[in-house]
């Protein structure tokens, strides 16, 4: 294909113009690659420690501190769903540890430790001890531990509402990755909080649910709302309550955009101006071959060409760029501690690379219209 | 009775709008197979405006132009290229030749134009070109490499790459010297006794124009002579307007 040729030729005549082109391309393509990835790992991180170990859709008394009754409908109701990956009922009692002086207020959450597995992943979080909910076990946060000098082993005093204080071993310490969390929670069987609450083994504080997709809880809690009200529960959203990290999370998803449209842009118009130079610079060998009989389209496709070859070459380089700055920055924040690894999907490689082709085309639109569009009788005529 | 291979009738080209500027008025002449013909002129005087119109670079404001058949003005843009490429060669005063490519490409870029493999199929009729040409040994040369005589050279052979019916030549010997002036004339006698390819060179060299067959004078944009050589003749025979007159 002659074109092709052409251009293959102009752009190894021009090494420099070429080169420059290319790493603009990459640049920007690694630019838009890192940027993405990082801010689409960073939110999935912030979502993970915000909601990977807490209920995303909790169905509950419309009374506040009524027990809620886990019957046949809830439960044929809550597994109806093809979205629900884990439905754990918890029994959460108040409780108060005192110390010395000090009296410390911890929210005791009973279940099946298998259960609470799915959702709080203790057994994988236990740090010191083991993870064990037995009957007069208790497990406690880092936190609580590390303050009161609370070891695996141990007994602690706990002081329920209206009954006498009750005196658990602590089997395991956990690390939710929230030192709130850590300081304030502690889980025990299903029985002790059965007990401590007094209410009947079909009956639970809450029945707390995960997705398999946390941003589709509305359309459920909807669903179940309809379902459930008659029965004098309610179901709480984790999108409502959360309304402020969902806003900060849309803004940070709103300047990622803003910041790779930016590059592209920038990236779109540098090509489109080195192009058109080319073009000028080349429009004495175009009217030359069109004077020898190129046709109009023959012509205009060689700046088309150009454009791909280094749309191709500069997109294939600002991959590898890109996976090496993300490579660079996990490893560097893992160093550090600090950070968390950055996850660059393929799709996301996959439609940058698509859009870095399709802004290199773009950007050849007006140096192949004028190359197309050139009279070689102008370029004879004018030496 | 058939067609002659160009034939211009009442041709005729007028640059601008606003201030328009007649370059050529009313020029008709018919070019037949083989012929070796010459145009002379002043600068400015139209010659290659009419050179160009010929060679289907510009388009006509008024007249009609056959080129081997084909109505010029029947012709999309397409079928202008074709024609150029295929019936037509080129010689330009500036030789043109495109530097980003050898030798051996810019000669045989024509015939890549028109889709052929010009280094199997024409391998042959190349390495006689080269021959003919005495270009052996450059092939591999950048155009920019080659002494201005040989940049002719190589114009030439890429005129005649698609063995066209037609070479125009615009002042093919404005920028030689006299002894590559000569080995420019010699080639352009050779092809044209050799293939039959017809030769139409505008120039303002008398010595060419003097050994060509046949000198069509332009003045002001108008035909004012058109004569056959008669070569042993006193030049002046042929009529006014010969150059070094």
């Amino acid at each position: 294909m002659l074109s092709l040729r052409i251009a293959v030729r102009f752009l190894r005549t021009s090494p420099v113009q070429s080169g420059l082109i290319i790493a603009g391309i990459a640049v920007g393509i690694a630019v838009q690659i890192f940027v993405g990835s990082l801010i689409t790992s960073l939110q999935a991180n912030l979502l993970n420690q915000t909601i990977g170990s807490a209920s995303h859709v909790t169905i509950v008394a419309i009374k506040d501190g009524d027990p809620v009754t886990y019957s046949d409908l809830v439960k044929k109701t809550v597994r109806s769903s093809s979205l629900v990956r884990t439905v754990v009922p918890v029994r959460t009692v108040t409780a108060v540890f005192t110390k010395n002086t000090q009296n410390v207020p911890l929210s005791v959450t009973g279940g099946d430790l298998t259960n609470l597995d799915t959702i709080y992943k203790l057994t994988a979080r236990t740090q010191r001890g083991r993870a064990s909910l037995g009957n007069g076990e208790v497990m406690v946060g880092k936190d609580f531990a590390d303050k009161y000098a609370v070891s695996p082993g141990d007994r602690i005093s706990l002081n329920l509402p209206r009954q006498a204080p009750v005196n658990l071993r602590v089997s395991g310490v956990f690390d939710l990755g929230s030192s709130a969390a850590n300081a304030r929670s502690a889980f025990t069987g299903s029985g002790f909080a059965q007990r401590a609450l007094g209410i009947s083994s079909d009956k639970y504080s809450a029945i707390q649910v995960q997705m398999t997709d946390p941003f589709e809880s509305k359309a459920v809690v909807a669903d179940w709302q309809g379902h459930l009200k008659v029965q004098g529960i309610k179901v709480n959203d984790w999108q409502v309550e959360n309304k402020d990290l969902l806003s900060a999370l849309a803004s940070q998803g709103s300047s990622s955009y803003m910041i790779q449209v930016f590059v592209l842009v920038a990236v779109a118009l540098g090509i489109a101006s080195t192009l058109a130079i080319s073009a000028v610079q080349k429009t004495r060998q175009i009217g030359i071959l069109k004077a020898l009989g190129l046709s109009d389209s023959a012509a205009g496709s060689i700046f088309l060409w150009q454009a791909t070859i280094m749309g191709v070459v500069g997109v294939v380089g600002g991959i590898a760029l890109g996976l090496l700055l993300t490579t660079g920055f996990t490893l560097g924040t893992a160093k550090s501690g600090s950070g968390f690894p950055i996850v660059v999907q393929p799709s996301f490689i996959a439609i940058s690379a698509g859009i870095g082709l399709t802004v290199a085309l773009l950007s050849s639109v007006i140096p192949t219209r004028k190359t197309t569009r050139l009279d070689p009788i102008e370029v004879i005529q004018n030496g | 009775m058939a067609d002659a291979l160009v034939t211009a009738e009442g041709l005729g080209k007028t640059y601008g709008v606003t201030n328009p500027t007649r370059a050529l008025d009313g020029v008709s002449f018919e070019i037949d197979d083989a012929e070796f013909v010459s145009i002379i002129g002043r600068s400015g005087s139209g010659k290659s405006t009419l050179l160009n119109l010929v060679g289907l670079l510009d388009t006509p404001t008024d007249g009609s132009l056959r080129l081997d058949g084909h109505d010029a003005a029947s012709l999309d843009k397409d079928g202008r290229s074709h024609l150029r490429n295929g019936l037509l060669g080129f010689v330009f005063q500036f030789h043109y030749l495109l530097p980003e490519f050898s030798v051996m490409e810019n000669l045989t870029m024509p015939a890549r134009i028109a889709g052929k493999p010009a280094d199997k199929s024409e391998g042959a009729f190349v390495e006689e070109l080269v021959e003919m040409l005495g270009l052996e040994g450059l092939s591999k040369k950048g155009a920019n490499d080659l002494s201005g005589g040989q940049k002719q050279r190589v114009a030439i052979g890429r005129a005649l790459m698609n063995r066209p019916r037609i070479v125009l030549a615009d002042e093919p010997t404005g920028n030689l010297d006299t002894e590559n002036t000569e080995a420019v004339y010699e080639l352009f006698r050779q092809f044209n006794q050799q293939w039959g390819t017809t030769f139409i060179i505008v120039t303002h060299d008398q010595a060419i124009a003097q050994r060509t067959d046949r000198i069509i004078e332009i003045r002001d944009g108008r035909l004012v002579q058109d004569v056959r050589n008669t070569y042993g003749k006193p030049v002046a025979m042929l009529g006014e307007g010969l150059p070094g007159r």
